[in-house]
């Protein structure tokens, strides 16, 4: 026996080789990789995607024995060339999102030295890390669930690691945590409602440097156009009160007022700030009628989306001048913000000379014909307001098209526009309607942001896409002053009334390139139903959790009876952990109890040991209850029968192998020995025979 | 009892700290060769991994805090609690198991020797459950609920005598490693280490042994003198008078054992001037020596005498004479310990 024992063992030990780590704990924890890696996809370079599959395949052709894992100037050499090309891919900029890469370098690097037990923590550590580093970039339910599951397999492995090779660790491991994790889901809930949320203690980088789909802050004719092939969502507005109607959305953006015979750009860019501490205070509690709470995907960019005549709500945003809205700091999460609707004030104080000159600059020389057009129409007009109407008459009564197809413009684009091509995209009317403007001498400018959006699920919100990107003018007309001018709504009326999709469907170029999204496929209700239900489940989420932060919770504590404050939150939450430790102690206490209340058979043998020692029969320590009742036999040869028939039955008891918890063959075991040790107790007192009390 | 060589260098204070936490623990967990493991007699800790694991939870709620993320706060918490329900996991998976010494192993010096405890677990599993001593690894095995498993501890035996661990560390990091839960089993049963077997130089030892072995060979030899009986149970083919047998169809058995002076008796007294553990390494290698070849032996020692006789149970009793030779019992029957249960 122990011969045998010793070799399984020693042969036990001896395959604690090179590779601790269980197969298949290690299969989780690649599984989790991957599961984490998702929401990365698109913001990873290929090259290093390639380099994680290739790595954790390594891993795992290794562990299955087919390859040996690299040697250390392999490995060095491997990590180099890495490093250096992540060096030269970041080129110095960094941000969360190249963090996030060099995170996923890491992991990739360590999968090569993932031999111990110890390793595979490392590895854990860095992979639940990275979950959290997602949730900055992604904060859609669907992501959410996505890294919750690859937490959860990442716990799965670690289970796995730790009980290598428990029968049917797969089942056991799902139900047991899955049994913990709803047990912890209520006070999860509590503590997400109650922990005090906390001013920022630092500043902290952008999550993302990299330029997003959207506009940006010039405009080529052609750049919108390629907005309108993406139907990526760009903000989500909910209103106080009515949703205004299409013709009135206006998402005003930023102005472009320079124009160098191509390009229109910002005369004064946006200024640059430091990224400062992250503000998320985006306006609280119900909407007043006028307001609205936009909710803005990631841009990258410090400018806000507005309609008309709007004043700030929320802290968040600033105004900024001519009407428009500047963040603290670049949108590089999703950003919600309130802004109000203030009924219009016409500002109608003149225009200062400098002002004048800036709205009235082009270039010195190019677009004859826009020019000699620009000079008719002011002959023949008697006010800013006329030349205005007639060239917007021009453009409603001539053949000019509204087009996701126009013809390439290289030079004088403005006049090719309106006297040859005659088919063109906004930005091509919006430029040059500002180019006949300013040639006129009225000052004008060039206005980019959205128009449109379509109604949300329930039709009480409002989803604006990339398609909806815009560009109209605005013009200085000495009676109203800056007065929105849209040539687009001249030319295809339908485009402001009902959307791009209406406005190009006799074309059909509409998401032409984009097959892929839901969008496109306009006449497929079902699609179109599901897609929006999607959309509404994600935006609630993103409002009313992803959005539960410092302000939100103060609202909602306000709500609650009681003063509410941030420090009694701190002890709520304090109250809260010390609440549920208690529980477990209680629970663990309880089970003690129960335990102790189940061994009733060894407590009969404490008692008969204790009955022994009463009369005066030597024992000694760690006897077995055979042993005992030799003894017993040996001192009261009249109890000795019962001594070991109480023995006999106590070891079948815990050696028969029989399962001990049978309740009914307990009950029957206890019942026996408890009569037993009665009659042994009398037997014990009344001496039959002399040889007693020795 | 083999590990009083603990750290002396280690300063007074610690040293002192040590031993109360060990008298403690001592006075908690009483020498018995079953244990039910309880909260009474359960410690929970978190592991190195535990402690990174918590370094971990405030870096992500740093991040909460500074990106404004609820999403981070929610992990975080989500995590702290299943931290915290692990807590509550590792234990409960040690609480409730009950281990009882079932076998203890013998071996030689130098060999690794079993202890095999029979676990027991209540409604709950018990799973990777370590036994270990200081100075030896660990294995691991589960006793899942309702169910018995038996949980083998190899110890190194260091030297002769009677081996019993000071305290068996029963432990377990189910489910995640980040916690440890752990307890000591105390046994009370004793291993038997005999000595490590050295084979005597040939030729050098002329005794009583001598003499008397030659009387034996002649009535070995001699077959006519030897008793015979009937085939019994558990009698070795050997002895069987196969010619007779064919002859005649009886199991017959040549029965040499009972006469006088034919057996070959090994002796204490054999080898004179030899250091005691020595003498005893030699015998140990005689023993077994003969027992391998199904001699009939006896075995001398000082004050005590193990009649001739051969098979596995004879041999055990002569090793183990030899084992516990000029030993005192088994050291913890002198210390105060309480009650035990068995």
């Amino acid at each position: 026996m122990s011969r045998l024992l010793r070799r399984l063992h020693g042969n036990g030990s001896d395959t604690d080789g090179a590779l601790a780590v269980p197969g298949r704990a290690l299969l989780w924890l690649i599984g989790a990789f991957w599961v984490l890696l998702l929401p990365q996809w698109d913001r990873l370079p290929v090259w290093l995607l390639t380099t994680c599959v290739l790595l954790a395949g390594w891993r795992w052709l290794s562990q299955l024995g087919r390859i040996r894992l690299p040697g250390r100037v392999v490995r060095t050499l491997i990590m180099v060339a890495l490093i250096a090309t992540y060096l030269v891919t970041v080129n110095g900029h960094f941000t969360v999102d190249t963090a996030a890469s060099f995170f996923v370098i890491a992991v990739a690097l360590k999968w090569l030295e993932t031999r111990s037990e110890r390793d595979y923590y490392v590895l854990f550590f860095i992979l639940t890390y990275l979950a959290t580093v997602n949730f900055l970039f992604e904060q859609g339910i669907f992501w959410t669930l996505l890294n919750l599951a690859g937490v959860l397999m990442l716990l799965i492995g670690l289970q796995v690691l730790n009980a290598p090779e428990l029968p049917h660790a797969f089942a056991l491991g799902w139900r047991r945590l899955g049994g913990m994790f709803l047990k912890s889901l209520p006070i999860v809930v509590l503590l997400f409602l109650f922990f005090p949320r906390l001013e920022p203690l630092w500043s902290v980088p952008l999550v993302s440097g990299a330029a997003k789909t959207g506009i940006s802050d010039s405009m080529a004719p052609g750049d919108i156009s390629s907005l309108a092939q993406s139907s990526e969502r760009a903000f989500r507005v909910s209103f106080g009160g009515g949703i205004p109607a299409s013709a009135d959305r206006y998402w005003r953006g930023l102005i472009l007022d320079r124009f160098e015979g191509e390009r229109w750009s910002q005369h004064q860019r946006t200024p640059v700030r430091p990224p400062g501490r992250v503000l998320s205070d985006g306006g609280v509690g119900e909407l007043q009628p006028g307001e609205y709470d936009v909710l803005l995907d990631p841009t990258g960019q410090r400018w806000a989306f507005a309609l008309d005549n709007s004043t700030a709500v929320s802290d968040n945003v600033e105004a900024a001048d001519w009407g428009l809205f500047h963040f603290r700091r670049p949108a590089d999460t999703p950003v919600r913000y309130r802004l109000a609707r203030t009924s219009a004030v016409p500002n109608v104080s003149a225009l200062s000379e400098t002002m004048e000159r800036r709205f009235l600059q082009l270039p010195p020389t190019g677009n004859p014909r826009a020019r000699a057009l620009a000079r008719e129409l002011q002959r023949q007009s008697a006010s800013s307001g006329e030349l205005v109407e007639t060239l917007l008459a021009r453009f409603r009564d001539n053949p000019y098209y509204y087009t996701l197809r126009p013809p390439v413009m290289p030079e004088n684009g403005v006049d090719t526009l309106l006297f040859d091509a005659m088919r063109g995209f906004c930005a091509h009317y919006a430029g040059a309607t500002t180019f006949v403007l300013r040639a006129a001498g009225v000052p004008a400018r060039v206005v980019v942001g959205y128009q449109g959006g379509e109604l949300g699920a329930g039709g009480d919100y409002l989803i604006v896409r990339q398609y909806d990107a815009h560009a109209w003018v605005e013009a200085w007309l000495p009676e109203t002053g800056w007065t929105r001018i849209d040539p687009t709504a001249a030319i295809a009326p339908s485009r402001i009334q009902s959307g791009l999709r209406e406005a190009v469907a006799e074309e059909g170029s509409f998401l032409e390139n984009n097959w892929a999204s839901p969008q496109r496929y306009g006449n497929l209700a079902l699609l179109q139903w599901a897609s929006l239900q999607l959309d509404k489940v994600n935006y609630q989420w993103q409002r009313w959790v992803v959005g539960y932060q410092g302000q939100s919770q103060m609202d909602l504590m306000s709500r609650l009876p009681g003063n509410i404050g941030l420090k009694d939150l701190g002890y709520i939450t304090a109250g809260l952990v010390a609440v549920v430790l208690l529980v477990i102690g209680l629970v663990a206490a309880w089970r003690q109890r129960s335990l102790l209340a189940q061994d009733s058979v060894m407590r009969l043998l404490v008692r008969w040991r204790r009955e022994l020692g009463r009369a005066g029969i030597p024992l000694e320590e760690g006897q077995t209850p055979l042993q005992i009742a030799e003894r017993v036999a040996h001192h009261a040869p009249q109890a000795g029968a019962l001594a070991r028939s109480f023995a006999q039955t106590l070891n079948n008891h815990y050696y028969g192998g029989l399962s001990p918890d049978k309740p009914g063959r307990r009950r029957q075991t206890l019942m026996r020995l408890r009569r037993l040790l009665v009659s042994h107790k009398k037997a014990l007192k009344h001496p039959g025979s002399t040889k007693t009390q020795g | 009892m083999a590990h009083s060589n603990r750290s002396n260098e280690v300063g007074i204070p610690v040293q002192w700290i040590g031993q109360r936490w060990r008298g403690w623990v001592d006075r908690r967990i009483p020498r018995s060769d079953a244990q039910q493991f309880m909260q009474r007699n359960i410690f929970i800790l978190p592991t190195a991994m535990g402690l990174v694991f918590g370094l971990l939870l405030v870096v992500m709620l740093l991040t909460g805090i500074n990106y404004q993320n609820s999403l981070i706060y929610l992990m975080t918490f989500l995590l702290g609690v299943v931290f915290v329900a692990a807590m509550h996991q590792t234990h409960k998976n040690l609480s409730g198991l009950k281990l009882t010494l079932v076998q203890v192993g013998d071996g030689h010096v130098g060999e690794r020797i079993p202890f095999v405890f029979r676990g027991a677990a209540d409604a709950s599993d018990a799973i990777a459950i370590r036994l270990s001593l200081p100075e030896s690894g660990a294995t691991l095995s589960h006793v899942l609920a309702h169910e018995t498993a038996d949980l083998v501890l190899m110890t190194k035996g260091e030297r002769r005598g009677y081996l019993l661990p000071e305290r068996v560390r029963v432990e377990t990091r189910f489910p995640f490693g980040l916690l440890k839960a752990w307890s000591w089993i105390r046994p009370v049963s004793a291993a038997i280490v005999y000595p490590k077997p050295i084979t005597p130089p040939e030729g050098h030892w002329l005794t009583a042994d001598d003499a008397e072995s030659s009387d034996a060979s002649v009535s070995v030899a001699g077959q006519d003198q030897a008793e015979f009986r009937p085939w019994r149970q558990g009698d070795l083919s050997q002895r069987v008078q196969w010619k007779r047998y064919a002859r005649s169809g009886e199991m017959v058995i040549a029965d040499w054992e009972g006469e006088q002076g034919s057996p070959s008796w090994l002796d204490f007294e054999a080898f004179p001037g030899v250091d005691l553990e020595l003498r005893l390494s030699y015998l140990v290698a005689q023993v077994m020596e003969r027992s391998k070849a199904q001699d009939s032996f006896g075995l001398r020692l000082p004050g005590i005498r193990i009649e001739p006789d051969c098979g596995p149970a004879h041999t055990a009793s002569c090793l183990r004479e030899l084992a516990v030779f000029g030993l005192p019992t088994t050291q913890w029957m002198g210390s105060k310990s309480r009650d035990n249960a068995l």
